[in-house]
């Protein structure tokens, strides 16, 4: 029984683990079907077994989901956010259960009411059925579960102990296979050695892949909690995992795995900035959260990389004096790398405050001794402001790799075959060597890389017996971008092999990745080749070596400046649209209540300020209501949107509209038609009535204002139409007015030189030489002032 | 009573007893692979039944001048944090139950030597050591520069 619990728990941990990924796959595209069935399948197997074991609780939970996932199979319900919401509640309830379980031993008494419940009231609308397809999947469903059959599981320390026992037979094959090769034995005899000796390696080869893992994996758990995290923090992440096929050692897999989460939430939680501070950064709304893994060389390399706000190392430094992890003499020293590093330091935190994801005891400190602990470094590449990417090197150990042998100083390493571009004697006639200034650069067909000598960068002295002439030149491309060339005595041979960890104080030289045992039983060294660059200082970037190369990246690197960005949104009819993010000057969020209707415009109060709003009417529902506010130099319009999507480059080809209006043209995004507003349109409505800004609005004077008619009937008139006005009593207080209105007849309170427009208080004129307007023609008022001085809005 | 069993042996020059529950085995070497570039107490590589083992020379750690390793020479095989070591040992002399106490070092110790004992004991007439291999395999920072 015990071992049939077992068995359950290792199995069911597997599936809950990759249900909840595949789970938030399904709800980024719910028209999957496939998916949506393996989701189906893997809670119906925990429901199976469990029912087998007599867990009533594991099998209620399971049954729930089971139920619900089937709903949306025949298409009785819909696949929506609420459904896996509550499907993941089942989860996380069953994963709390397994620990119960493996703890305990027994069911924990318990009640799952409320989340068997969530589910169900998920399922209010149901959708009309459609049962045409369900006969067919059913026959899929029977035969990936007989794939499924198709494995057993291992207990992990029997993998090891085979897989030692076959490395002890091939070395005592070597040894015998030596033995008879002094002995001169019969060739019968090593012929049929022979067979066994091949055998044997295949065995070892096959041993070897029964530890491997697909890196899937450990990357299965990671959309769920990049979901669950983003939910939580209110942020947009969409994260994307490549390199899944990469194959690594599973003990290795276990010691990655709580590294690796633990980056990945720091990336969501400190490193992608709040929805605003990325709108006002220039940055999509949506971050990229990318996680991958190749194999480089001896090594995996796992890149975390956000698009975050990166890593401030003045920050950094400030932080860490503050938390008395150095003193301000020792920061001054601190080279800013030093700086950057400063969050491996323990008790080092780089939130302002402890939120609920951060602070939980586990640090970057941890994540590095982690990792040190099975021989892997932690890079960090820093864009301060544009992201930050974590990258973790781990060996391959256990891992066999093709190496190739080397001498240098009479003694062997072990060079990664992966990370060998090519090899040559340096005597050869595509060779050649130059001593530049102390360095030495090696030119191989007209390509130059640096060149570094194996002894001198292992502080060797060259063997005595070494003969120059053979001496070869390895091209070695450690990583992408980067090559150069390292000088050997000799090249030996190719060997298969098998990588183990070297001891932490081998591995901290830097130069080594790693320890393996060829067919002679002798340890070699596998040199880490990316180690010898960093210990012989020099820069191995291909960028730049190459004159045309470096030209085509720069006029590129120009090209993507100069492209024009465009942002997407939804406006609040649901449409996406985009408009050009240059003429946005911010994203502004505010209350329904602050949008009034106003002479037939809607008005938006933001702060102290009112702007018009590009609406038809108000806003019906109450709540927050988000902004566009264009910007074109002097004035600003406000574009109600529902949500910011993202930043893009604007495409190349717009179909441009047939006649003026909001929508310019449309293009494609992404494959998706887009349309563009015109902000050149938009602005044109608004124009008239927008009021000049105040320091050149010209000044009316008005004179003989007796009875207070100019003061309270006439200058609200002027004022709106664009106008400052000036009373009798404050006379000349704004400077010179541009022109007078007098309301009386008197000359006396007229400045010379300056116009006058008389306002009467008759209808009709008073001859066909009478100058003055009628004080209630409001048309005929303002086309006096404008011929006379200019200006007014309309 | 394996609390009681003890490795006498002459390391670094020094009779020492070890814990045997530290000790993984007593084997005899071949000649090591150099480690270029290695810190000093690093003596080599060594394999042994397909493992890949660090040997130290524990004369290093305690501030004597290294000692070439001769073909045959007995090492105590340990492992420290899931890496295989092994101490170069000048003499292997018993494996024995010491009924003693272990006492708390009295007395002045070369600081090489205070770093890696940990405790004395009585055995046979004579005050023994007790060191811990652990501690043979990092140096301490100022004889490592």
């Amino acid at each position: 029984m015990d071992d049939l619990l077992n068995d359950f728990l290792a199995e069911t941990a597997e599936i809950l683990a990759e249900a909840g990924g595949a789970l938030v796959a399904w709800e980024a595209d719910p028209g999957d079907r496939e998916r949506l069935d393996a989701i189906f399948r893997l809670v119906h197997t925990i429901k199976g077994s469990s029912g087998f074991l007599s867990l009533p609780r594991v099998t209620a939970l399971a049954h729930a989901a089971e139920d619900a996932l089937d709903q949306v199979r025949r298409g009785n319900r819909p696949a929506d956010a609420a459904l896996v919401t509550g499907v993941l509640g089942v989860i996380d309830r069953l994963t709390h259960l397994c620990g119960a379980l493996g703890t305990g031993g027994g069911e924990p008494a318990g009640d799952d009411g409320e989340v068997i419940e969530a589910l169900a009231l998920a399922a209010d609308e149901p959708a009309s059925p459609e049962p045409a397809e369900i006969q067919l999947r059913r026959e899929d469903d029977l035969a990936a579960e007989l794939q499924a059959w198709r494995s057993i599981r291992v207990p992990l320390p029997l993998l090891d102990s085979v897989m030692t026992g076959v490395t002890d037979i091939v070395l005592a094959r070597n040894e015998f296979a030596r033995m008879l090769r002094e002995s001169g034995a019969d060739p019968r005899l090593i012929a049929s050695f022979d067979r066994l000796s091949d055998s044997i390696a295949g065995m070892r080869q096959s041993v070897s892949q029964m530890r491997m893992q697909r890196i899937d994996k450990l990357f299965a758990p990671l959309p769920r909690i990049v979901r669950d995290l983003a939910q939580e923090l209110g942020k947009k992440v969409k994260f994307v995992a490549s390199g899944g096929e990469v194959e690594l050692d599973r003990e290795m897999m276990e010691n990655i795995r709580d590294p690796l989460i633990h980056i990945v939430r720091n990336a969501i939680d400190h490193g992608i900035e709040p929805l605003d501070q990325r709108v006002a950064a220039g940055k999509g709304v949506i971050a990229t959260l990318s996680v991958s893994a190749r194999q480089s060389g001896n090594q995996i390399e796992i890149e975390v990389r956000d698009d975050g706000r990166g890593l401030s190392p003045d920050a950094l430094v400030s932080k860490a004096v503050a938390a008395r992890i150095v003193t301000a003499t020792e920061a001054r020293a601190l080279s800013a790398k030093d700086k950057l590093e400063l969050i491996f330091r323990p008790g080092f935190s780089t939130a302002a405050k402890i939120t609920s994801v951060s602070g939980r005891g586990v640090g970057m400190d941890i994540v590095k001794a982690n990792l040190e602990k099975i021989g892997g470094v932690v890079e960090l590449r820093n864009d301060e402001g544009r992201g930050l990417t974590i990258l973790l090197r781990v060996p391959m150990t256990l891992t066999i790799i093709s190496g190739l042998m080397v001498r240098a100083a009479g003694q062997y390493f072990a060079i990664p075959r992966g990370a060998v571009r090519e090899i040559l004697l340096e005597s050869s006639d595509s060779a050649r060597i130059d001593c530049v200034g102390g360095g030495e650069l090696a030119t191989v067909r007209g390509e130059k890389f640096p060149l570094l000598r194996l002894e001198e960068i292992l502080g060797l002295k060259p063997g005595a017996d070494e003969d120059a002439e053979d001496r070869a030149i390895v091209i070695v491309r450690p990583g992408q971008g980067q090559s150069y060339a390292l000088s050997v005595a000799a090249i030996h041979d190719h060997e298969e092999l098998v990588i183990k960890p070297a001891a932490p104080l081998i591995m901290a030289t830097g130069l080594y990745a790693g320890t393996t045992l060829p067919d002679n039983g002798r340890p070699v060294l596998l040199l880490d080749v990316q180690g010898l660059l960093a210990a012989a200082g020099i820069d191995a970037s291909e960028a730049g070596r190459c004159h045309d190369e470096a030209e085509e990246a720069e006029a590129e690197a120009v090209a993507a400046r100069k492209a024009a960005q465009l942002l997407l949104f939804r406006d609040t009819g649901g449409r996406v649209r985009g408009i050009r993010l240059s003429v946005i000057e911010r994203v502004e969020e505010v209350p329904a209540l602050a949008l009034f209707e106003s002479a037939g415009l809607v008005q938006a109060q933001i702060g102290d300020d009112i702007f018009p709003v590009h609406a038809g009417r108000l806003p019906e529902d109450a709540g927050m209501l988000k902004l566009l506010r264009l910007h074109d130099g002097q004035r600003v319009l406000c574009y109600p949107i529902e949500a910011v999507i993202d930043i893009v480059r604007l495409p190349d080809t717009v179909q441009p509209a047939p006649v003026p209006g909001l929508i310019s043209g449309v293009t494609l995004v992404g494959g998706e038609p887009v349309e563009l507003l015109d902000p050149f349109w938009l602005m044109e409505q608004y124009a008239h009535g927008e009021i000049a800004s105040e320091a050149r609005q010209p000044l009316c004077q008005l004179a003989g204002d007796a009875d207070g008619w100019g003061e309270n009937f006439l200058a609200p008139i002027l004022r709106s139409a664009g106008y400052r006005v000036a009373s009798a009593d404050d006379a000349l207080a704004g400077g010179a007015p541009d022109v007078f209105l007098t309301l009386s007849d008197e000359e006396s309170l007229i400045a010379d030189g300056v116009p006058v427009i008389r306002l009467r208080a008759a209808a009709a004129a008073a001859g066909p030489d009478d100058q003055s307007v009628y004080r209630y023609d409001r048309q005929a008022l303002l086309e006096a002032l404008r011929v006379r001085i200019g200006g007014g809005g309309s | 009573m394996m609390e009681k069993l003890y490795l006498v042996a002459r390391i670094a020059d020094t009779r020492v007893a070890l814990r045997s529950r530290a000790i993984h085995s007593v084997v005899a070497v071949g000649t090591p692979v150099e480690v270029p570039a290695a810190p000093p107490h690093v003596a080599g590589l060594f394999a042994l039944r397909s493992r890949v083992f660090t040997l130290i020379d524990p004369h290093v750690v305690v501030g004597l001048a290294p000692v070439t390793v001769i073909e045959g020479q007995r090492v105590i095989v340990v492992d420290v944090a899931d890496h295989g070591y092994a101490l170069l040992a000048d003499a292997i002399e018993d494996v024995c139950f010491i009924d003693a106490p272990e006492t708390r070092v009295a007395g002045k110790l070369l600081p090489g030597w205070a770093r890696v004992a940990d405790a004395m004991i009585e055995h046979e007439g004579a005050s023994l050591l007790v060191v811990d291999p652990a501690h043979f395999i990092t140096l301490p920072v100022a004889s490592a520069a």
